[in-house]
């Protein structure tokens, strides 16, 4: 849902980032507002997962230049758990499995973090089984994956779900899920879509980044960006994503030119 | 500072005292190979022989109290007449009869003739000359660590004589090297150092056969170069009174892959100690390793990989089977200092035991302080599993022919990995004979 | 009652520590469950040494007849003091038919400063008889203290059918050193043992599992089952395993496992993404390392040994 006079929740400005001594980011400029879905799309390489990582915080990306802010405050001061306890979420492409660690446990330890940092109560064993019972619905998940280890032993369907789950309960304001209809089969992968439409609101923004349009078939973008070499090079509707399908990914390297000199004040990218 | 249980006591210290010193002044009078003068090499071998000498006599025989030889015995050793093993005439005489399954490059090695006397090596392939040993000889033990093994000490203390060789690029044929002491009593002690440069890539298998009273203790140093490949078999073929000793101390340099496979049968006592060091880590390692011992005989891998650098890699998988009232030893020291980062080790140890007199001893043994690792290791003394008999009875097969299919499974797992030479000597029928009793 | 059994699982020649409790232990405790009686509570005790310039010999016998069961718990703490004080207990168990008796231990004897100055040398021999058929004894352990341990607590598997279990977690920091794991010896026919060991080293500690499982030629269908897992944290510490496995039984099975890892950067990291702090985010992942063995501890012992784990690895991850 696009209205022009809602608040910007994201805004990243020209940034580049490097993993070792690759650079990889070269310069993206993406806005985000309350209300916005907004898809990412590219082929494998482009920097579209460097991007979701760098703004959870990954720990092996170095951004050297651009700024990124988040509701008006400096995203990249934050430590990883400072931005999702305000409200900054990334559903991870390989979501991690944590041998031995409850995941009902993990939930509401994480579930309370968020809570305690938005001047809520801290949910009790009880209340929180309570609520974590009600957010399984939205992913139409077993409780039976509650009393597993933390994405141990879950099939690619499940870790998926397991990470909408957290959504769910986090209730983030910016939402950026990675891939995350890689490795689901069609079924699984409405059940997910139909969890993300449940939990966009007005008052959030959901960046999806993916390589194929049939996520984009279940959840409805109001903005496609296509990623390549670090950079967005166009931007657009949803019919964007179409005639990306039709097209190939060749068609938008026809795009690419030498990456310009960092400019801020270089005008936005020319909507297609 | 941790007392388990006490084993089996070694010989009797006089006694064993005694052959050891029978056996230091029996090769007393080494003759050197190359004729003509001493040259360098000589006199470097005849200073670790000299060195080997004092800290044996220092040592004395190895004891129960020692850690690494707590579940030996050494009965079988000190049986052995402290004589220099006569030589052999018309050695490989015993062999079957059939020629060579593949094309390899076969040297008789007995200590004391050159065995590349008259061989035209392939390309590839030399000698390294006595002068030229001496920036080697001892390097790959050192390196280990492990000059201070009794049986490195012991060995180098009686050897003579060194095959020494190089290897440039690929050796297209796979070299074969036998030791066969016949019914011969006595020791024979052998040495080879075998140094493959850059790139270089080598199939070597070293076969050990004996049938009389004799003591084969052989110390093999291998240095491989950068991206340097060696695929190193050594087949043990032995008899109630005949004992092997070998140790095989081996440094890789970064890039380089190693493939070592010891399958080992039928001796009254048969010790092997792989000494293997990454020298900077980023190497791959595979070890291979089977031991077959029934009646009393005794069969002891005692194997220390180490890893002085970053992101080395071991795959290691040492079997045994064991009958009768025969021992088995595995001792697997697994190292992993600081610089090791990023190191993936993996050490599996399987032994059937088949027998209630017979015993197994286990000692897997990891030592990690890197933090950054994936090290696993396990271990298993089982019997042959029931279900699985049961499942080949149930489609016809009488009980001894499917227990003898599940055990060559069990050993094909190694002996496959052998050199390809090794189908000659067809190891499985010499290692498990005719069909063991269940 | 003492005299017929005090001795006779550790003699007092069985090693030197055992030698000296036995010839100079003033105390200690002595718990005897008659035939067919289940202790209804757990029975707690609590050590704690309070001289600066001491050694301590406490000698505990737990003997469970026909049918007993029993359930007993130790905690040791002591104060810190620049010296070193040496503790060498001697516990004895003996189980008889069908008895079953479970010994947990929550150690955390001063183990000195990160300078390694102080603590307790805590050398203890700990060893359980399972001389009925289907007895079953049962070690449990969270050592955290002591500036240096030394503690096998093991089992003889006498009885047919009986069964031996040791459940360990050792955590070590700055320079302590912690050489613990246990012995099955397995005796009688039937006989099963499982070993569950964590060991986490952090700092410049040093932690080793050292253990022997060994099957006699008479224990038919005797079965052993031996996890050892390490944990590094930090590239400083070091973790050994050092497990003796002997079998004269082919009708026997033994397997052991054992696996050395780290917390990854990755996990740290997705933890972390859900809002988890860093310190809380391992002490989460120790716990969850550690869960098998915590489980086998009463509900209150496990949520407080979780604590001192977290305590303990305060300040150690950076």
């Amino acid at each position: 849902m696009i209205r022009p006079d809602s608040p910007i929740l994201l805004e990243i400005t020209d940034l580049h980032a490097t993993v070792g001594d690759q650079p990889i980011l070269k310069g993206v400029n993406l806005t985000l507002r309350a209300g916005e879905i907004h898809a990412v799309m590219g082929r494998n390489g482009s920097g579209k997962s460097t991007l979701s990582k760098i703004l959870a915080g990954h720990p092996a990306y170095t951004v050297t230049a651009g700024t990124i802010h988040y509701r008006g405050e400096d995203l990249l001061a934050l430590a990883p758990e400072e931005r999702a306890r305000a409200g900054v979420f990334l559903g991870f492409q390989y979501p991690v499995e944590i041998p031995g660690v409850s995941n009902l446990e993990f939930l509401r330890v994480a579930t309370n973090a968020r809570r305690g940092a938005r001047g809520e109560e801290e949910l009790d064993t009880f209340a929180f089984e309570d609520l974590v019972r009600e957010r399984l619905k939205v992913v139409q998940m077993d409780p039976a994956f509650l009393e597993r280890s933390v994405n141990e032993g879950f099939s690619g369907g499940e870790k998926k779900r397991n990470e909408i789950l957290q959504m769910a309960l986090l209730e983030p304001l910016v939402a950026i899920l990675d891939e995350t209809d890689s490795g689901l089969d069609i079924d699984a992968l409405r059940i997910v879509s139909a969890g993300v439409n449940q939990l966009a609101t007005p008052d959030n923004c959901i960046l999806l980044i993916t390589h194929y349009q049939r996520l984009l078939d279940e959840i409805t973008p109001d903005f496609v960006h296509v990623m390549a070499a670090g950079r967005i090079l166009r931007t657009g509707g949803k019919d964007l994503a179409l005639e990306l399908e039709r097209r190939g990914y060749d068609w938008v390297d026809e795009g690419l030119e030498p990456a310009p000199q960092a400019d801020p004040a270089a005008p936005a990218l020319e909507v297609v | 500072m941790v007392s388990l249980a006490v084993s089996s006591a070694t010989a009797p210290g006089s006694a064993s005292a005694a052959w050891l010193e029978s056996v230091l002044s029996a090769f007393d009078q080494p003759q050197f190979l190359s004729s003509g003068g001493v040259s360098s090499g000589d006199l470097a071998l005849a200073r670790i022989r000299a060195s080997a000498r004092d800290h044996l006599r220092g040592m004395g025989m190895p004891r129960s109290h020692h850690e690494a030889w707590r579940f030996t015995s050494l009965a079988p050793l000190i049986a052995v007449p402290p004589r220099v093993l006569p030589p052999v005439r018309h050695e490989g005489g015993s062999e079957p009869e059939s020629s060579p399954a593949t094309e390899a490059l076969r040297l008789y090695w007995d200590g004391d003739r050159d065995p590349l006397a008259g061989v035209v090596l392939p390309e590839g392939l030399s000698r390294i000359e006595p002068a030229a040993q001496e920036a080697f000889l001892g390097t790959a033990l050192a390196e280990a660590g492990t000059e201070d093994s009794w049986l490195a000490r012991f060995s180098a203390a009686l050897v003579g004589q060194v095959l020494a060789l190089r290897v440039r690029g690929r050796v297209s044929v796979p070299l074969e090297l036998v030791s066969d002491c016949g019914d011969r009593s006595g020791v024979r002690p052998l040495r080879l150092l075998l140094v493959l440069e850059e790139n270089a890539s080598l199939e070597l298998l070293q076969v050990h056969r004996a049938a009389g009273p004799s003591l084969s203790t052989a110390v093999v140093e291998t240095r491989l170069g950068a991206g340097a490949r060696l695929r190193h078999g050594v087949l043990g073929l032995g008899s109630d009174t005949s004992c092997l000793f070998a140790h095989l101390a081996v440094s890789q340099a970064p890039g380089s892959e190693l493939e070592l496979t010891t399958a080992v049968g039928g001796w009254g006592l048969v010790r092997l100690e792989p000494a293997l060091t990454q020298s900077q880590g980023a190497a791959v390692t595979r070890l291979r390793g089977l031991q077959v011992a029934r009646d009393h005989q005794i069969a002891d891998l005692h194997s220390l990989v180490r890893f002085q650098g970053p992101e080395g890699q071991l795959d290691q998988l040492q079997k045994a089977v064991v009958d009768d009232a025969a021992r088995s030893v595995f001792h697997g020291a697994v190292q992993v200092p600081r610089e090791a980062q990023r190191t993936k080790a993996s050490q599996l140890s399987r032994n059937l035991l088949l027998s209630d007199r017979a015993r197994v001893d286990a000692i897997p043994q990891l030592e990690i302080v890197a933090d950054d690792v994936r090290c696993t290791h396990g271990a298993t003394v089982t019997r042959l599993q029931q279900e699985e008999l049961f499942y080949l009875r149930s489609r016809g097969l009488g009980a001894d022919q499917a227990a003898r299919l599940l055990l060559e499974g069990f050993c094909d797992e190694i002996l496959d990995a052998l050199p390809e030479p090794a189908s000659f000597w067809q190891p499985a029928r010499s290692l498990l004979g005719q069909a063991l009793p269940q | 009652m003492i005299e017929r059994y005090l001795g006779t699982v550790v003699p007092s020649n069985d090693n030197f520590f055992a030698a000296l409790n036995s010839a100079v232990f003033s105390d200690g405790s002595f718990v005897f469950i008659p035939k067919g009686v289940s202790c209804p509570m757990e029975l707690s005790t609590y050590f704690r040494i309070n001289s600066g310039d001491t050694g301590q010999f406490e000698r505990t016998l737990i003997i469970a007849e026909e049918g007993a069961s029993v359930s007993y718990l130790e905690g040791c703490t002591a104060p810190m003091f620049d010296t070193n004080q040496l503790h060498a207990a001697v516990v004895e168990l003996v189980a008889l038919d069908d008895a079953d008796i479970k010994y947990s231990t929550v150690q955390n004897w001063y183990a000195g400063d990160e300078k390694g100055i102080g603590g307790i040398y805590n050398f203890v021999t700990k060893r359980g008889q399972c001389r009925g058929p289907r007895s079953h004894i049962s070690w449990t352990q969270v050592e955290t203290g002591s500036a240096i341990t030394w503690k096998y607590p093991s089992c003889v598997l006498q009885g047919e059918g009986s069964s031996g279990e040791f459940y360990s977690v050792a955590l070590t920091n700055n320079l302590q050193q912690a050489d613990t794991g246990t012995k099955m010896i397995h005796v009688g026919p039937g006989t099963r043992s499982t070993i569950i060991s964590k060991g986490i080293s952090a700092g410049h500690s040093s932690n080793s599992y050292r253990g022997l499982v060994q099957i006699g030629p008479k224990a038919v269908g005797a079965r052993n089952y031996s996890q050892c897992d390490s944990m590094l944290i930090g590239d400083t510490a070091a973790a050994n395993t050092f497990p003796y496995l002997r079998s004269q039984q082919p009708e026997a099975s033994i397997e052991h496992e054992a696996s050395t890892c780290r917390i990854s950067e990755d996990q740290l990291f997705y933890l972390q993404s859900r809002g988890i702090g860093l310190e809380e985010s391992v002490s989460m992942m120790v716990s969850g390392f550690c869960r098998d063995v915590f489980n086998q501890l009463p509900m209150e012992f496990a949520a407080e040994a979780d604590k001192l784990l977290a305590l303990k690895l305060e300040g150690s991850v950076g």
